[in-house]
């Protein structure tokens, strides 16, 4: 069953040639008609953001860099749906299921392949409390006031627009997730994306809702084999905590040569609730990702990890913005990134704090480790404090394995490789430990280590 | 809440220096920039047919430069409204009973003539655009030393000078230095010949002091191999209703083995506007320090750099800045790493007051091949009220792998504990506050020679203890 829909007039909205293609390509990509009018209208507003806003240029500084001159959004068109969904495990394509196999403790899983979602599952005992896992789709037909409540509700930052509206354009799907208040999940909800349509775009939304005292862990998984034809994924989180709600969340994009990833991540942490963010980048020639924490409760609580490993000529650029909106609230973000061969990566954290957030306590590390040669890093980790009683610090470093740990370890028999390989496993450790759940764990360390390997 | 109340006791930033004096300019070209100013700056200086072109040239590239789209607001800055030149005097005063009344009140209220009764070397101050007293101890001449005039310097060094001038922040650099190389006027020109140790430091006082009168001094100094020498700059101005325009350009030379320190404390009024740009290159084992001192001005960009281009440079930047009501302090330094086992380290201390601002800007930057280099970054911001505000932008560029480059940057008030703890010693709070704020600058005070720490706790702190 595919999802995604758009109205046939999105074209008439511009007359800009470059963008012309695109909207045909999507003219094109029309075939279930009877999209709610809530997602048609979203998908118009944001053709209409996309289409008025310029494509961000090295010379502002969210995007100093990461080039996008040969950038060509019409260049893609949006994926398809081939298959329909099925029952079974079984048949779907073989690194979900490798995936999946890895780990049986799921409270939930989503299987989408290109613009179809392929599988779909919920614990039983958790439908029955009132828990909502449901393609967007079918969201927006089942229970359209609460997208109408959050749906691209957060506050995006003028410099994200461009992409933000692109995303809502051309959206493929996405999931619903709604926890009600009180109830807590103990196991993942675990949601996979699988990309192998030649030249496609695949969009797609995660829009979770914790309400008060509920908690939940999410898990979004973005999988491609190598590909010959680029590949565009766009990729919208937002995350919704009520008072004392607690939301984990893990983005671990793995996708295979010759895809661009652009991934905006939104959370809105409301008064005593907490965000436990995680993102890990292995994947993709480019990847983007823009995380931004929305501290708007009293007492919020917001932690964010990152780790990526970069080999060939990979580029990662990692964004994200500790907004501070209320007093008393604490987040604290660790961002370690590892680069070897050509690869080079870019984190620019900024902390802000608004007037009259007293009380904040704030914390930014950003650690690299540089590898080889030709690697390179850009580090640009930002305060801007506008309230007196706050206690903030940020800190980064770039370095390369230590040459003392090194020659003790070689010393004990172990060749230079070896030792290498324990350092670097070493310096992941302190936020590969905090990942959630074992299985997810040992397939970053096997994928962390087959990229070492070369 | 108490404590603001005893924050304004301190008295940190009732500018003492807001006193006119009526000046009698030879010269005075009239408001705004035109081709036809530069002409006339060129022609009143005689100066030779290349630094005429070099002038129209950097005239033509500052229209071409856009504003920069960073840092403070610069949107209320009106340089048509600014005089570009201004000339008060035919000559240089070589002793200081010719040095005029008005001018010499000025600079008694300064503290010069203390400064000239301790035999401080050279002091070379700076009164409107042009140096009008200049002295230099007979030795130093003997030593080879140059330490003229910006305008002497060309007159005087017309080779040295030309092989140097404008290699290391030539126009294209950016805006206001393209601006300043068009219309430049005054500043100093040092040269330290091979060897030579300079004990006591080369002290030069500006001071602005017509009414929105724009001050472009231009500094050179060249540090020859193995030489070792300390450069003072203090500027104060008076207060005035409009705003004022400040944007001085500093290149300094410090060849290989040499060693070098420039010190700035700029303590502008609160209508200024500072715009400096300040680089030293440093060659093979030099030593650079800058100590960076900003007190003054509405608003400052100033980002000392140090261009690390020999194999074991070692470059340092001591930075402190103190913005009050209605003040945006933009500072911070840079350097560069583009030869191996090259070291730097940059410390940064702010404090903001009232609606003050104070943010670091900074670069650190690790080119491929400059293996084995180090750097480190600290930065400490002090917020003294809630409407303060501070911001810290460091960037960090590494694309060699085999460096080690560290940032760290924290934010903090006025520590309750600390603040009890003096007071049950019996300090009140006033004192008490005077004492943590204190602390917190020490690092960099103690860097400065004993007049100027002086200074900058007179300037600060007067009327807060007792």
């Amino acid at each position: 069953m595919a999802e995604g829909t758009v109205t046939s007039d999105m074209s008439t909205d511009t007359t800009e040639p470059a963008v012309d293609s695109i909207a045909r390509g999507l003219a094109t990509y029309v075939r279930a008609v009877n999209e709610p009018s809530l997602l048609s209208q979203l998908r118009r507003e944001g053709w209409k953001t996309f289409v008025e806003t310029p494509m961000p240029t090295r010379k502002s500084e969210e995007w100093r860099y990461t080039d996008l001159t040969n950038f060509e959004p019409e260049s893609f068109s949006p994926v398809t749906c081939e298959g329909e969904r099925v029952k079974s495990i079984s048949d779907l394509p073989a690194p979900v299921r490798a995936a999946l196999a890895s780990d049986r403790e799921r409270a939930g899983v989503l299987a989408r392949h290109n613009g179809c979602v392929e599988h779909l599952r919920l614990d039983e005992t958790l439908q029955a409390k009132g828990v909502i896992y449901s393609p967007l789709l079918e969201a927006a037909e089942e229970h359209p006031e609460i997208l109408e409540k959050y749906l691209f509700q957060s506050d995006v930052a003028p410099m994200e627009q461009k992409l933000w509206g692109l995303h809502a354009a051309v959206l493929s799907g996405g999931y619903l997730l709604y926890v009600p208040a009180g109830v807590q999940i103990e196991r993942p909800v675990h949601t996979f994306r699988y990309l192998d349509e030649q030249g496609g775009v695949l969009s797609t939304h995660s829009l979770i809702i914790a309400e008060a005292g509920s908690s939940v862990t999410c898990i979004d998984e973005y999988v491609s084999p190598d590909m010959e034809q680029e590949s565009l994924s766009l990729n919208g989180v937002e995350i919704f905590g009520s008072e004392g709600a607690t939301v984990s969340y893990l983005a671990l994009q793995q996708y295979g040569r010759g895809v661009k990833h652009f991934s905006m991540q939104h959370s809105n942490t409301g008064k005593d609730s907490t965000l436990n963010g995680f993102n890990v980048t292995l994947g993709a020639d480019l990847a983007r990702a823009d995380v931004t924490s929305h501290l708007e409760g009293e007492g919020a609580r917001s932690e964010m990890l990152a780790l990526w490993f970069g080999d060939r000529d990979q580029h990662f650029d990692h964004h994200t913005l500790q907004h501070h909106e209320a007093p008393s609230a604490h987040s604290d973000l660790l961002y370690k990134g590892a680069l070897t061969a050509s690869s080079n990566s870019v984190f620019r954290g900024l902390i802000k704090v608004a007037e009259g957030a007293q009380l904040t306590d704030a914390y930014q590390t950003n650690r690299n480790l540089l590898l080889s040669k030709d690697a390179s890093a850009v580090a640009l980790p930002n305060l801007e404090i506008g309230a007196d009683d706050v206690r903030c610090s940020h800190g980064a470093t770039v370095g390369q394995v230590d040459d003392v740990m090194l020659f003790y370890l070689m010393s004990r028999g172990l060749d230079r490789e070896q030792a290498e390989r324990l350092l670097v496993f070493g310096f992941f450790d302190e936020v590969l430990g905090r990942v959630p759940g074992e299985g997810v764990r040992s397939r970053i360390r096997g994928s962390i280590e087959a990229k070492i390997q070369g | 809440m108490p404590q603001n109340e005893a924050i304004k006791g301190i008295g940190l930033d009732e500018y003492k220096y807001g006193f006119v004096t009526e000046e009698k300019p030879v010269f005075k070209a009239k408001k705004g920039l035109s081709e036809d100013i530069v002409r006339q700056i060129s022609a009143h200086k005689e100066e030779p047919e290349w630094m005429l072109e070099f002038r129209l040239k950097a005239l033509e590239i500052f229209y071409s430069k856009p504003l920069p789209d960073w840092g403070g607001d610069v949107a209320s800055l009106d340089l048509d409204e600014i005089y570009y030149y201004l000339k008060p005097q035919d000559h240089m005063e070589r002793s200081w009973d010719d040095v005029p009344d008005e001018i010499k009140t000025t600079f008694e209220r300064l503290g010069i003539p203390e400064a000239e009764r301790k035999i401080l070397a050279g002091v070379g101050a700076q009164f409107e655009s042009e140096m009008v007293y200049h002295s230099l101890k007979e030795e130093w001449t003997e030593q080879g030393i140059i330490f003229e005039s910006i305008e002497d310097g060309l007159k005087l060094y017309p080779e040295l000078f030309r092989e140097h001038f404008a290699t290391i922040v030539p126009p294209q650099d950016n805006k206001y230095a393209a601006l300043n190389s068009a219309v430049w006027s005054g500043g100093s020109f040092v040269y330290i010949p091979k060897g030579v140790k300079v004990d006591i430091p080369l002290q030069a006082y500006f001071r602005v002091n017509s009414e929105q009168m724009g001050q472009f001094e231009r500094t050179l100094i060249i540090v020859e191999d193995e030489a070792q020498a300390h450069y003072i700059e203090g500027c104060t101005a008076p207060s005035y209703t409009t705003d004022s325009f400040h944007s001085g350009v500093i290149e300094i030379i410090v060849k290989p083995g040499a060693r070098f320190r420039y010190t700035t404390i700029q303590n502008w009024s609160h209508n200024m506007y500072n715009l400096v740009t300040q680089r030293a290159m440093v060659h093979e084992n030099a030593n650079m320090e800058w100590v960076d001192g900003n007190l003054g001005s509405k608003l400052t960009m100033k980002y000392p750099s140090c261009y690390l281009v020999g194999e074991g440079a070692h470059g340092e930047i001591l930075s402190i800045a103190y913005a009050s009501d209605g003040q945006h302090q933009d500072t911070g330094g840079k350097v560069v790493h583009a030869a191996p086992r090259t070291t730097s380290q940059i410390v940064s201390k702010s404090i903001s007051r009232g609606t003050g601002r104070s943010s670091y800007r900074g670069l650190c930057k690790v080119y491929e091949g400059a293996v084995g280099s180090k750097s480190n970054v600290e930065c400490d911001a002090l917020l003294l009220d809630e409407t303060s505000r501070t911001d810290t932008y460091p960037y960090i560029e590494i694309d060699e792998n085999l460096s080690s480059i560290g940032h760290e940057a924290s934010v903090s008030k006025v520590g309750e504990e600390q603040l009890f703890y003096l007071m049950s010693r019996g300090l009140s709070m006033e004192e008490a506050m005077t004492m943590v704020v204190r602390g917190f600058i020490e690092p960099i005070a103690k860097e400065l020679p004993l007049e100027y720490a002086i200074e900058l706790n007179r300037l600060e702190m007067e009327g807060s203890v007792g």
